[in-house]
């Protein structure tokens, strides 16, 4: 029995001493500068390249440790994301911890009236005004007006008035505001990573990129150009897209970097471009007699229609393209071994008297290294082309994105509160002494001392203004 | 190719250069000497450089075409002027000229150090695709009456933001050097030059203010940068160098204001994480341009 008893006290000191830990902004400041340490580690050590890099830059074996502690992606580790937690139940537990008892405390508004209590405050003022006491009433009240001050009054039986003045509480909640809206932005950050996607399409003009399985819908591209300056450079990369829904075009979008076109919640970006590794716009293509070495015959093929060569039997139709070609043995077929036009060639169909005869590809850099006319001494020669640009679009799909910038809302309100809006309040006391009146001020606020100084200054010079005749005593 | 003609801005910076020069030096003199005439002409000079600053960079984008945000040398400037109009500003309101001893000595040596940038980080260059970005119900708004090349974007926004978070920064850490210089001397006597600097406290509180004016918006400038990024790269947040400094940044001056309100720190222990923090600055600005790799290519 006793001995259960011990248990629970020791549990109970045990989550106290938790709780306490948690409780601690001493530990906030900790964490926050471990973070900032580890995520310089984060930017000196390039994140997410291959193995390889690492050992070239730092040698097998410090290769090794930075992998072992996840330094080449280090945001991504367990113990970054640790951090994190630590500090998100950090504002938590101080937030829980010390939110409610502000609350009370701010709403209670309950005042000091006792004339001694002005006397210890820091920031403080004692002056006569030759008046009254009720013109010095009138006189206070004004400023209140002016300054926009809310205040309580109360008289004390030896005829003295005690005023209590206050404003901005709500500069209190300012920090309130910027914790919870981190939160917020983390929350929106989960969502992304748990809920979202991300994806690179790479389509040329006329072709469509697929999202029926993701999103019910289609995306051709119908157009894609390239703006420049005088001087050369690039300006800007443009696409027109084109929604297809159930067949049917839905929305027409010119995007380029900096203008995403958004449908169903899902964003497609401009990203990059090139020219196409498997498709020509048209390529020139040269007949040679053998008996006529110098001449040869130029012809312009677009892709996919025939054209014949003149003064001879023979048509051609461009039906095939590769950039760096390759041949895969396994599949027996051609493909491109990169996107470079490394080594281009081109598949024709030729045609003698209108009738199919063969498809030879033909080669840019090795012009006549297979025969390509078959029964025939004459060639053919792939001369030149123009490529097909294409369009490299990053297909985004973030629902997260707006609870972040909610967050950030939250968050710059928060900042508002807190380092533009001070709780200020003033304590004051009035006491007739005859013709004149003696003002008693003193005030605090929660930050920027100066603020309040200035503040006390301005409510002597508004009696002064008032009242011009008036002695002053510090 | 033809350069753009830079001619007006470099003379307007030719003489920026010279103000801030004669400026830096005036508040020093008037540090030592303490005459009156001379912080009036020393705060006049600070005036007269901070517009001079202000025509290099409307000569600038008159030059370029666009906002003079665009490199290394023209942010620069940007970050120079804003200095300039926050400390007069705090001039005007604390009535503390020695402030501007430490304060436009830093300036000055922005300036310098801008002139000394070599010549790439200095030409004027057309925005490539991902920097063009404007508003456009601004657009919209000034195209009717044809001022559309004038509307500005999160670009704009977003280096301007973090500017002004720099500059008070770069004042924050002039004062809080002050205020180190000025605690040994009142341990030690309160006798010399030091001694005619403003009393401790009120340096380290006027540092604080600078820094809570500069922590909201370095944190605009973070936010409003992550709102482009989205519109440029389909991602808010990349963990490119730029962005994990500035986090980096943003966290040393978060633990100094939690510090110093939640803890009590005051004086020495803040104004050393003020110095901190600003070496945090000067690498987020510099040293990730030059040193690291990534998509910022600049500031
Ligand atoms: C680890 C978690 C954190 C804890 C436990 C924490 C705790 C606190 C506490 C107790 C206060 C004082 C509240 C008051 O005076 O009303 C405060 C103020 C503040 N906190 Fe935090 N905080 C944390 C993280 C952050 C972060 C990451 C930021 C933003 C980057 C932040 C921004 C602020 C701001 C702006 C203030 C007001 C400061 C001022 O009034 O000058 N806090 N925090």
């Amino acid at each position: 029995m006793s001995k259960d008893k011990e248990k629970t006290v020791l549990q109970k000191t045990l989550r106290k001493r938790i709780w306490s830990f948690f409780n601690s902004v001493l530990l906030t400041i900790g964490t926050m500068l471990s973070l900032a340490l580890v995520s310089i580690i984060g930017t000196v050590v390039e994140q997410n390249k291959d193995m390889e890099t690492y050992i070239q830059e730092y040698g097998e074996k410090w290769a090794g440790y930075i992998s072992w502690a996840g330094f080449n992606d280090m945001f991504h580790t367990w113990w970054f994301s640790a951090l994190l937690g630590l500090l998100v139940i950090n504002i938590l537990v101080c937030t829980i911890e010390r939110f409610p008892p502000k609350w009370k405390v701010l709403l209670a508004n309950k005042p000091n009236f006792s004339p001694t209590f002005i006397d210890k405050l820091q920031h403080r003022k004692v002056f006569t005004v030759n008046a009254d006491k009720d013109a010095t009433d009138t006189i206070l009240k004004s400023f209140f007006k002016k300054k926009r001050y809310k205040f309580l009054e109360e008289s004390a039986k030896d005829g003295s008035s005690a005023f209590y003045a206050w404003k901005g509480v709500i500069g209190r909640y300012g920090s309130d505001f910027t914790h919870i809206s981190l939160f917020v932005i983390l929350a929106g950050a989960i969502i992304g990573s748990v809920y979202g996607y991300k994806s690179f399409k790479v389509i040329t003009v006329g072709s469509t990129i697929n999202m029926e399985k993701r999103a019910g819908f289609n995306l051709r591209l119908d157009k894609f150009w390239i703006d420049y300056y005088d001087t050369g450079q690039i300006r800007q990369y443009n696409s027109i897209l084109t929604v297809v829904e159930d067949g049917k075009d839905i929305v027409e979008k010119q995007i380029w970097v900096n203008e995403p076109l958004l449908y169903k919640g899902i964003r497609f970006y401009q990203s990059s471009w090139g020219t196409s590794w498997n498709k020509v716009d048209a390529a020139e293509i040269g007949f040679k007699r053998k008996d006529d070495e110098e001449s040869s015959t130029i012809v312009r093929v677009k892709w996919n229609t025939k054209v014949d060569i003149p003064d001879s039997p023979y048509a051609v139709k461009v039906i095939g393209y590769a950039a760096d070609f390759a041949f895969d043995d396994a599949r027996k077929a051609v493909f491109s071994k990169s996107m470079e036009a490394d080594n281009p060639a081109v598949m024709v169909e030729l045609y003698k008297d209108g009738e199919h005869i063969s498809s030879p590809w033909l080669f840019l850099k090795y012009p006549g290294l297979f025969s390509s006319i078959p029964d025939s001494d004459d060639s053919l020669i792939f001369e030149g082309y123009r490529g097909v640009l294409f369009s490299g679009i990053s297909v985004n799909k973030d629902p997260g994105t707006n609870v972040v910038w909610v967050g950030s809302c939250i968050m710059g309100i928060g900042f508002i509160l807190a380092f533009f809006i001070f709780h200020k309040r003033l304590y004051i006391n009035i006491k007739s002494n005859g013709s004149s009146t003696e003002v008693k001020i003193g005030g605090v606020i929660n930050k920027n001392t100066m603020a309040l100084e200035k503040e006390l200054e301005v409510f002597c010079d508004h009696f002064e203004k008032k009242q011009k005749t008036h002695k002053r005593e510090f | 190719m033809d350069q753009p003609k830079i001619v007006l801005s470099l003379m307007f910076f030719t003489m920026a250069f010279a103000f801030y020069g004669m400026t830096a030096l005036l508040y020093i003199i008037n540090w030592v000497f303490r005459k009156r005439w001379i912080g009036q002409t020393a705060t006049a000079m600070a005036i007269i450089s901070a517009f001079t600053m202000l025509m290099m960079l409307i000569a600038r984008a008159g030059e370029s075409g666009h906002a003079p945000f665009s490199n290394l040398y023209e942010s620069m400037a940007l970050f120079v002027w804003a200095l300039t109009v926050g400390y007069l500003v705090l001039e005007f309101r604390y009535k503390l000229k020695t402030l501007g001893a430490f304060v436009m000595t830093i300036a000055f040596l922005s300036v310098i150090s801008a002139s000394m940038l070599p010549y790439k980080f200095k030409s004027v260059a057309p925005l490539n695709p991902a920097l063009q970005n404007k508003w456009k119900w601004m657009v919209n708004l000034f195209s009717k009456v044809g001022l559309e090349n004038y509307a500005i974007g999160w670009l704009d926004f977003h280096v301007f933001a973090t500017f002004i978070g720099y500059a008070a920064f770069a004042i924050a850490f002039g004062i809080s050097i002050m205020f180190l210089l000025k605690l040994r001397n009142e341990e030690h006597g309160n006798s010399g030059l030091f001694s005619r600097l403003p009393e401790s406290k009120l340096l380290d509180e006027i540092s604080y203010r600078a820094i809570a004016w500069g922590f909201p918006f370095l944190g605009v400038g973070i936010v409003s940068g992550a709102v482009w990024a989205n519109y440029a790269w389909g991602t808010y947040w990349s963990w490119d160098p730029k962005e994990t400094w500035s986090l980096i940044t943003w966290f040393v001056y978060a633990a100094y204001l939690h510090a110093r309100v939640t803890r009590g720190w005051k004086g020495k222990r803040c104004a050393w994480l003020s110095i901190l923090g600003f070496l945090a600055v000067m690498f987020l600005y510099w040293g990730v341009s030059f040193i690291l790799p990534g998509l910022h290519a600049y500031a």
